[in-house]
């Protein structure tokens, strides 16, 4: 159960930047992985080289990715429509690109950031679960909670959710949408920046595992609903603990066959996603 | 006269160029033009290639991106080491070696596209290279089809050897891990709870299922064999598995970002197995970095590392780590020594064919390796009738005090192995 919430707040994080990029620009970054690979780079870097805390390399990997995400932005602006499917042409290309330039400059040797605190934990008869669980854990819901925070309490949460409704009703009532798209890459590169370090930590890091990552954050947020950010949590959480209880009672090599039939029971009865209804 | 003043009769009537509207006779010397071009372009091709009849060239194919691009890249600086090493002694009888890499971007069909490209257009000599066998297998078939050698870097899995394939030839082999594993866990650990964990892959399904036989046939038990696709991103459930099975051995046939997430989640979870034994992807210094006292006490098995070298080739092992220090400014690891292997088996063949006063076809060099028998770092090697190498045979190691220790077979020994291994609260 805790391994089940743990990988679906893993899961979560990793998605959460791809789904509200998705959501406000309809922008399909497939380069998404790769970008949050990039922001774990930055941080074993910082980590490795300069000995830095692994806490401050939080603030750089989230500048590092601000500066990445508006010149992606720049590119993605560029585009004409059908957009879903020219962004995929696009962040393929940039993806190859990315993914080319993490080979070259740390190699293609596997990282990973030790951190011994997060190996301890906390046991309460049977029940044990380590830092690094907790971490994600917290960090999901306080992501969540921030995300709520912004999108349904401040006026700019509600010109988010405006553009992610309809685009064009939202340029009309004076939304300025161009804008709305650069505040979107913009928290998503925080969200990206604020995952990577993390995935560095958690996972470990190796240039080309940014798709796998990027194919997570794309069956979370069609699970979650397109838009729907809370249900980006209850995504993760349920493909989580589904994994976790397949390879339990079922066996490994299941893990990936029960997550597809999850996915492709959902489409069929719900098909605007796990929350229900359509914007 | 201009061009488009030419007469050209169609059959039916005669017309001129100048007949036609302006930007049809464009069109016509846009395509004189561009055929022009095409033509000095093919004319520079073929005269370069006629020119190079002092250079032999050998094929060379793996990995170089995608996901298994360290890999790849490994096995490829190996075979630079070789082909540098023969071209700076003078060559292959006196002719220069040029190696033409290319990268199958670790999937099948690139793999194969970029083999043709090497036996139809470049007309290498002879094919190298290749890591794991889904690119190895699909590589094979084309070296079959041009009747050119291709002598595997780093395959294991059997059914390659058994399409009677006359131009393959491998430097590794399965049994080359299966035996001394399965004689350290019955000579040494016989355990009562052993696991056997492998990765959905060919190689690494079939090293399961040949352990299983083995283990059976020395009396082990083993209570859990479980698949899983490499790159997983979470062990726990599996490890809670293993621990409410009171497992003491685990063999985990992953790869080293498998390893890495297993061996972690194993201390998060604080599950001591009485020894890890990971035979694929451990036995690396840069494993050993990345995880750092962890690593201690895991077993892992080796062909050959920088100091762990087959009797009687020190000199040679020796020779090759500076080489490729000098060449990469780093220590070798026992990938790039499968690369190393392969080229120098075909340095040899392609040796012996021109040696005997023979033109260099792909049957002759094939012959010549079936004849092999070289004494190198890694093995004794010669081929089978199958292709698949006589006497490739592993070492257990053990990881102790971060570096790595030859702990199995005896004769090999250079200290006993750490069994159990200490829990993590005892580190």
């Amino acid at each position: 159960m805790v391994s089940g919430i743990s990988l679906g707040s893993f899961y979560t994080l990793i998605a959460l930047g791809f789904a509200l990029i998705f959501g406000v620009t309809r922008n399909f970054n497939l380069a998404h992985g790769e970008l949050l690979v990039l922001a774990g780079y930055v941080a074993y870097w910082l980590w490795n080289v300069y000995a830095l805390p692994f806490v401050f390399t939080f603030p750089v990997a989230i500048l590092t990715l601000l500066l990445v995400c508006l010149g992606l932005q720049r590119l993605f602006a560029r585009l004409s429509e059908p957009l879903e499917l020219n962004s995929i042409v696009l962040s393929f290309g940039v993806a190859i690109v990315i993914q080319n330039s993490m080979l070259f400059l740390f190699s293609g040797n596997y990282r990973l950031i030790r951190i011994p605190s997060l190996n301890q934990g906390i046991r309460f008869h049977s029940f044990y679960m380590s830092y690094g669980q907790l971490t994600l854990l917290l960090l999901s819901l306080i992501i969540i909670f921030l995300l709520y925070i912004i999108m349904y309490r401040t006026y700019l949460g509600k010109a988010l959710r405006a553009t992610i409704q309809n685009k064009e009703a939202a340029a009309l009532a004076g939304i300025n949408v161009a804008v709305m798209g650069k505040l979107s890459f913009c928290i998503g590169a925080v969200l990206i920046g604020l995952a990577g370090p993390l995935y560095g930590c958690i996972h470990y890091l190796y240039p080309s595992t940014g798709h796998e990552a990027t194919l997570l954050a794309i069956t979370i947020t069609i699970f979650a609903g397109v838009g729907r950010l809370s249900g980006i949590i209850l995504a993760g959480w349920i493909f989580g603990l589904a994994e976790s209880f397949t390879v339990i009672f079922f066996g490994a090599s299941w893990r990936e066959m029960v997550a597809a039939v999850l996915l492709l029971t959902l489409l069929t009865f719900k098909p605007h996603g796990i929350l229900g209804e359509k914007l | 006269m201009k061009l488009w003043q030419i007469h050209v009769k169609t059959g039916l009537e005669i017309f001129t160029m100048e007949n036609l509207p302006k930007n049809h006779r464009i069109i016509f010397l846009w395509f004189i033009r561009y055929l022009c071009i095409i033509f000095c372009v093919l004319f520079l091709a073929f005269w370069s290639n006629t020119s190079s009849a002092e250079i032999i060239k050998i094929g060379e194919i793996n990995p170089l991106s995608g996901r298994l691009a360290k890999n790849g890249i490994e096995i490829h600086q190996g075979i630079e080491v070789a082909v540098a090493e023969a071209n700076e002694a003078g060559g292959v009888n006196g002719k220069q070696l040029r190696l033409i890499s290319r990268d199958d971007q670790s999937q099948p069909d690139v793999a194969i596209s970029r083999a043709e490209e090497l036996c139809s257009w470049e007309k290498v000599a002879a094919l190298t290279g290749g890591y794991v066998d889904s690119l190895v297998g699909p590589i094979a078939a084309v070296a079959k089809k041009y009747q050119i050698p291709y002598v595997a870097s780093a395959s294991l899995q059997k059914e390659l050897v058994q399409h009677e394939n006359l131009y393959f030839f491998r430097v590794s082999r399965l049994q080359g891990f299966v035996e001394p594993l399965c004689g350290i866990l019955a000579e040494h650990f016989k355990p009562q709870h052993l696991a056997i964990l492998h990765a959905a892959t060919p190689g690494s399904t079939e090293l399961a299922r040949d352990l299983e036989h083995c283990f059976k046939i020395h009396g082990l038990k083993v209570q859990l064999i479980e698949k899983f696709r490499p790159g997983m991103p979470d062990f726990t459930p599996l490890i809670a598995k293993l621990a409410a099975m009171k497992i003491d051995v685990i063999v985990s046939g992953g790869f080293t970002p498998d390893h890495i997430l297993l061996v972690r989640q194993l201390k998060e979870n604080k599950v001591s197995p009485k020894a890890y034994i990971g035979p694929f992807g451990i036995a690396y210094e840069s494993f050993i970095r990345t995880m750092g006292k962890d690593a201690n006490y895991l077993y892992s098995t080796c062909a050959w590392h920088p100091g762990i070298t087959e009797p009687g080739t020190e000199a040679t092992s020796k020779a090759f780590v500076q080489k490729f220090h000098q060449m990469f400014n780093r220590q070798p690891n026992t990938t790039n020594m499968h690369g190393y292997t392969s080229a120098r088996a075909l340095i040899a063949a392609m040796r012996t064919v021109l040696h005997n006063g023979q033109p260099l076809t792909g049957d002759n060099i094939r012959i010549a390796l079936t004849k092999l028998d070289l004494i190198l770092p890694m093995e004794h090697l010669a081929f089978e009738k199958n292709g698949d190498p006589l006497h490739y045979r592993h070492m257990v190691v053990q990881i102790q005090k971060e570096r790595l220790v030859v702990v199995y077979p005896s004769d090999r020994a250079a200290a006993q192995p750490i069994y159990p291994t200490p829990s993590w609260d005892q580190r």
